[in-house]
């Protein structure tokens, strides 16, 4: 059947505004997903009495944008704690690629992201959140404390505001592209 | 709370992973092909014999729908979504669109996508 799924993720650390690209991008009220995780100790073949241990639940932000009739475009943040890799690998799997947001104020709260996408070869921008403006920094430095490759493109970007938002979008499709016709 | 986040993500890695649950005599199909954006459509076929659970999630398949948002609408977790639309999969109730999870995304999509997103 023709019904193709295409998936963005939105990654950076804590309160860099990950959920606040998706809303003001989709299209409809960014849902939230869970999924439930328990103790990597208990082993997996344990099914009996999973009520009696320890469980807990990592809630998934997520956006939609139809394309056209047979391409949805779905954008995903990423949950802001770093331990649960496992759900980025997930998200990252067949993925157009990623969007970093970074916080001008705590350049350091992204880097784990940026590693994260860089080690695994794939396209990612990174999108530079200037809350209210206030940059202190020049892009070579942000490139030089984020140690991007000089390949990977950075945008400046306010992601409250949809247009904003867009372009940066933009920048990761045209970054995909480039990369897909010049394999790394 | 077991999921507090203490700041230090390095100790913590790896030390939760998806709750392993049974559904209908199966097991978390973590290596299915069923990826969270994957979007499915609800088949002509009559249901009567689904139990009330599986009901539910034809109903919210009227039109093309990812997992992710079936969980979402439904508050069902991933795992447990994934399973019972592998189910209605096999059983013959859903079709399925193409996934998201493909090695290489081929350069037809990129056109379409970046187009689509220079039209927004
Ligand atoms: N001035 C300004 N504020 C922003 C911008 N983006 C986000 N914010 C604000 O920053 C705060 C955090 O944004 P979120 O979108 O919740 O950040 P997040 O990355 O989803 O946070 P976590 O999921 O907790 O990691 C919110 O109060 C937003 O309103 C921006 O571009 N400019
Ligand atoms: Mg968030």
């Amino acid at each position: 059947m023709d019904r193709t799924s295409v998936k963005i993720v939105v990654a950076g650390g804590f309160g860099t505004g990950k959920t606040t690209l998706v809303s003001s991008v989709s299209e409809i009220a960014p849902l939230t997903t869970e999924e439930l995780l328990t103790e990597a100790s208990l082993g997996v073949d344990d099914t009996t009495h999973v009520e009696d241990k320890t469980h807990t639940t990592v809630a998934l932000d997520f956006g939609r944008i139809t394309i056209s009739p047979d391409v949805v475009l779905y954008l995903f943040g990423t949950p802001g704690q770093d331990r649960f890799w496992f759900m980025w690998d997930e998200l990252a799997q067949g993925a157009v690629g990623a969007i970093v947001l970074v916080d001008t104020r705590r350049l350091d709260t992204s880097f784990a992201a940026v590693d994260y996408f860089e080690r695994r070869g794939i396209p990612f921008v990174t999108a530079v959140n200037q809350f209210n403006g206030q940059c202190a920094y020049t892009e070579e430095e942000i490139r030089g404390a984020l140690e991007l490759d000089p390949q990977v493109p950075l945008v400046w970007c306010d992601a409250r505001d949809r247009e904003s938002s867009k372009l940066a979008l933009i920048a990761l499709v045209r970054h995909a592209m480039n990369r897909l016709r010049v394999p790394a | 709370m077991p999921d507090r986040w203490d700041g230090d993500d390095e100790s913590e890695a790896g030390r939760f992973v998806p709750l392993y649950i049974l559904v209908n005599g199966r097991t978390s199909p973590r290596d299915s092909k069923l990826d969270l954006a994957t979007q499915v459509i609800a088949l002509q076929v009559d249901a009567n014999r689904l139990e009330p659970e599986y009901v539910q999630i034809l109903n919210q398949c009227g039109n093309w729908i990812s997992i992710a948002e079936i969980g979402a609408y439904l508050r069902i977790p991933l795992t447990i979504v994934k399973v019972m639309v592998d189910v209605l999969l096999e059983q013959g109730y859903l079709g399925i669109g193409s996934p998201a999870q493909q090695k290489v995304i081929d350069m037809s999509v990129l056109d379409a996508l970046l187009a689509g997103l220079e039209r927004l």
